[in-house]
């Protein structure tokens, strides 16, 4: 080896060991983020957790501390291949670092140990937390515990399109009182079925399009089990309410007896769907507070107010109107070290700061979780959002948070389903459920 | 000859533990997991003991004082605690000021005890505010041990001392994870879904096996073979093409077709009919276009096993029967159906089987709908341990629904070696005695 060799070798060794010195206190943390049900609205459900990492990055450099902090995204469009997945991956100890999923979901996760209580990590009394909505917060708790942090709210209202309410005969004022009718019960659900008649009958809409519900399953369908009276939980215990289950799945029977819904609605292409109810193909719908965004960014219908009118859930026999609130929350898994599920919950803890939840609430149409994000300005110039915000939330109410309830809607929809497309009669199918219900929960849930 | 013994074990080792590792395990723990209540809620790996509200609700018919005696948080601050926190060497204000100021006090609930932890002078950090609050907690409601051992220790620090029997009682109404049962089975056998899921397989079994993977099958061998070569073999390719194509686009081409917007819909619309799903429109035309998508796949290897198998008639027998006058129907009655009992057992056998535990097309089509109207066997089996909207996944039960699967399939197979007489299919031939 020779004498410059030698030198090159001694400065290059020198250069390294001195950059190695200079990052020595830098720190590389990766987060990984899933959501679940995120189209293309609902981005920043998993851009949020991006946007407090840079801040948090600032934060740490204002300390004198160098972080780097990568965040790895995946929103899943659906739901079952996102639950499926997550569980999985969770079992075989991948699981992500944060999750935003729905609420009924922190009961069994938590029961299995896949997650971990969001209060040991963050102070509740702290901004923003000690700001968000409390019946939220209450949502995202289980067994005692906060669990996890709302990521957002929403609440699913009835939506009526208007030139057709005014071609059988509701003038403009009938139609801007609509959802006052709707809230104290004078608008019911047998208003609906006979208004989507009429609709057919008068040839605005094809036959099957006079009320056009929900092509699958989802929480939608407890508001009407709400709207005749049934109640999902009391006192931490299950309830199965045979009567009102069965005026539940009759009203979808009588629907398709008058020829109103389709027989074989369920399961039918969704993109369909959103194409139909944005270009007045049906003339009674129902959906989330969120189908604003889909309907005016991705389905074209640029006159969303003067198209359509929206209302709680009109009251079936023997209940009241009522809507329902299916919080996202932002989860901390399991399986990693204390450090890093720090960090990640204080990404989530800045994530759910006004402006930056506003961003997310504003563009997929979802509701604020705190009453200073009605006030960023992006929140509060938004008619839908304040609209929504006022006629809505107040009545809505959300599925108990209860490490069984996947099994009781799990039954409940199998013969829902069944008794809507004629497989089983009302009868059978309420009596199947009890059935199972008593087999596989046996006391955890009351029947009555 | 021993060596050659052991060569032979050794040479079959590889396959053998193939055989055992992806064959035979899956089915042992099909076995294992349906003895189990495995779900979303218990974990796969085992739980852990809690206190939650729902267990004490549970002991309060066995021994009402205990529970009550454990159903409120309670955080105390004493000198235990306090030892605690200087040992943990966090700063030592914190404990003096605990010890000067709160000594004694008793708070309802985590939270209470944290925010006035948080209003110490030397204010802790999050975690350490955590931290601290566990030193004092007094409680064992919502605490989670990793074993019946922590959580025994727990309770013996409260001064609930158990008996061994109320020990039991404890640790069941606690434990998070799965236990041992047969329940998966009393479910499946009591519940009217299940019933109607077997019929539903049954009938799609039978009517795709008879209508396609044999009798349609079958029919494109005879008649091909009675047909010029080249005509034949490009029949035989085009009736290969549902097999190769991949099957999502498969079954993306059907539902095309049989959509709102779809070919039979518009082509219908020219008549005047109103456009409808025509695969979802009734449970008839679901299974009708079910069978077809199905059928249309297993009817080619039947083709293919049983072409080659008239092939293999020696020609010399359709020869002689021309000359005795025979019909073609009566070469297929009396020449090729006799011969071909073995090729007819194994597509039967084999399809049989395959038809049970695919699900893949159904899934893709249908997804068992209308209202669950064509949710097979399998079908159900893969919703309810791994695929549902609500994200319960019953790894349990849905074991359970596979294992009898399991057993279905070899008593079929059992039934069919009898019904087509095997032994004599494979006994040897008598000429060589």
């Amino acid at each position: 080896m020779t004498v410059l060799s030698t030198c090159k070798s001694v400065t290059l060794a020198a250069v390294l060991l001195a950059s190695t010195a200079a990052f020595a206190s830098a720190k590389d943390v990766t987060i990984s983020v899933w959501s679940g049900g995120s189209g293309p609205n609902d981005n920043y459900r998993v851009d949020a957790i991006e946007i407090a990492a840079g801040l948090l990055e600032h934060e740490a450099a204002v300390r004198g501390e160098e972080l780097n902090i990568t965040v790895q995204k995946t929103p899943y469009s659906g739901w079952e291949e996102f639950k499926q997945a997550l569980t999985l991956a969770a079992e075989a100890k991948k699981a992500p670092n944060i999750v935003a999923t729905g609420h009924e979901d922190i009961g069994p996760w938590a029961q299995a140990g896949l997650i971990v209580p969001v209060e040991d990590y963050i102070d509740l009394d702290s901004w923003p937390i000690s700001d968000i909505y409390p019946n939220l917060m209450e949502i995202s708790s289980f067994n005692g515990a906060v669990y996890g942090i709302p990521q957002d709210a929403e609440s699913r209202p009835f939506f009526f399109w208007k030139p057709h309410m005014k071609a059988i005969g509701y003038s403009d004022a009938d139609i801007e009182a609509l959802p006052a009718k709707v809230e104290s019960g004078e608008y019911s659900l047998k208003n609906v079925l006979e208004d989507a008649k009429k609709m057919q009958d008068a040839g605005l809409v094809q036959a099957g399009y006079g009320f056009y519900p929900r092509t699958n399953n989802g929480p939608d369908y407890w508001q009407f089990y709400t709207s005749f009276g049934g109640v999902m939980e009391e006192e931490g215990k299950l309830v199965f309410d045979k009567a009102a289950m069965a005026r539940t799945y009759q009203y979808f029977v009588d629907l398709v007896a008058a020829g109103v819904t389709k027989k074989n609605h369920i399961g039918m292409p969704g993109d369909q769907w959103w194409a139909e109810v944005a270009s007045g193909k049906a003339g009674i719908w129902h959906g989330g507070t969120w189908h604003y965004a889909r309907l005016v960014n991705q389905e074209g219908l640029k006159d969303f107010f003067g198209n359509v009118q929206f209302t709680l859930i009109p009251a079936g026999e023997g209940g009241k109107a009522n809507t329902l609130t299916h919080p996202l929350t932002y989860l901390l898994m399991a399986g990693h070290d204390e450090e890093t599920t720090q960090i990640a919950a204080d990404l989530v803890k800045i994530a759910s700061e006004p402006r930056i939840n506003a961003l997310h609430a504003i563009k997929s149409a979802h509701l604020g979780i705190s009453e200073a994000e009605t006030k960023v300005d992006l929140y509060a110039a938004d008619r839908w959002a304040s609209e929504a915000t006022a006629r809505l939330l107040p009545h809505a109410n959300a599925m108990p948070n209860n490490a069984d309830f996947g099994k009781y809607w799990t039954i409940m929809w199998k013969n829902f389903e069944a008794s809507w497309t004629g497989a089983k009669t009302v009868d059978a199918a309420v009596n199947d459920a009890e059935a199972e219900l008593k087999s596989t929960l046996g006391d955890a849930i009351i029947i009555r | 000859m021993r060596t050659s013994r052991t060569l032979g074990l050794v040479m079959i080792a590889p396959a053998a533990i193939m055989i055992l590792l992806f064959y035979l395990m899956p089915v042992i723990l099909t076995g294992v997991f349906s003895m189990t209540n495995m779900s979303t809620a218990t974990g796969i790996s085992g739980g852990a003991f809690q206190v939650t509200q729902g267990a004490v609700n549970r002991l309060r018919t066995e021994m009402p004082e205990i529970a009550d005696a454990i159903s409120e948080p309670r955080f105390v601050i004493d000198e235990a605690g306090i030892a605690a926190v200087e040992a943990a060497g966090l700063a030592s204000a914190i404990a003096a000021e605990l010890r000067t100021e709160h000594l004694g006090e008793v708070h309802a609930s985590r939270r209470e005890a944290e925010r006035m932890i948080k209003a110490l002078k030397e204010r802790p950090s999050t975690r350490q505010t955590k931290q601290i609050s566990d030193f004092f907690n007094r409680s064992v409601i919502n605490t989670r041990f990793e074993s019946r051992e922590a959580l025994m220790e727990g309770l013996k620090k409260l001064g609930v001392t158990l008996t061994p029997e109320q020990q039991e009682a404890m640790a069941r109404a606690t434990y998070t994870g799965w236990v041992w049962t047969t329940d998966n089975f009393r479910v499946i056998g009591n519940s009217p879904d299940m019933a109607q899921v077997f019929v539903n397989t049954a009938f799609y079994v039978a009517v795709t096996l008879l209508l396609f993977n044999v009798g349609y099958a079958l029919f494109l061998a005879v008649t091909t073979h009675y047909m010029p070569a080249t005509t034949a073999s490009i029949f035989r390719a085009i009736w290969l093409l549902p097999r190769i194509t991949p099957v999502v686009i498969y079954v993306l081409m059907w539902k095309w077709l049989t959509w709102d917007s779809g070919f039979i819909s518009m082509f219908m619309g020219q008549f005047g009919h109103p456009p409808k799903n025509y695969l979802l429109d009734s449970a008839y035309n679901a299974w009708f276009f079910v069978i077809l998508i199905n059928g249309f796949i297993g009817a080619s290897m039947g083709m293919l096993v049983f072409s080659s198998a008239i092939k293999a008639i020696p020609e010399a027998q359709f020869h002689a029967s021309e000359v005795d006058g025979a019909s073609r129907w009566q070469q297929i009655r009396y020449i090729i159906l006799p011969q071909l009992r073995w090729p007819i057992l194994f597509v039967t056998c084999y399809q049989t089987l395959s038809l049970l535990a695919s699900f893949n097309e159904i899934l893709l089509s249908t997804r068992g709908g209308p209202g669950r109207a064509t949710e097979v066997w399998s079908l159900a089996a893969y919703h309810t341990a791994l695929q549902n909207y609500t994200g319960n996944l019953e790894y349990g039960l849905g074991a359970a629904m596979a294992l009898v699967l399991v057993v279905i399939g070899v008593i079929l197979s059992l039934i069919y070696l009898r019904v087509f007489r095997y032994d004599t299919l494979i006994s040897k031939p008598l000429i060589e005695d």
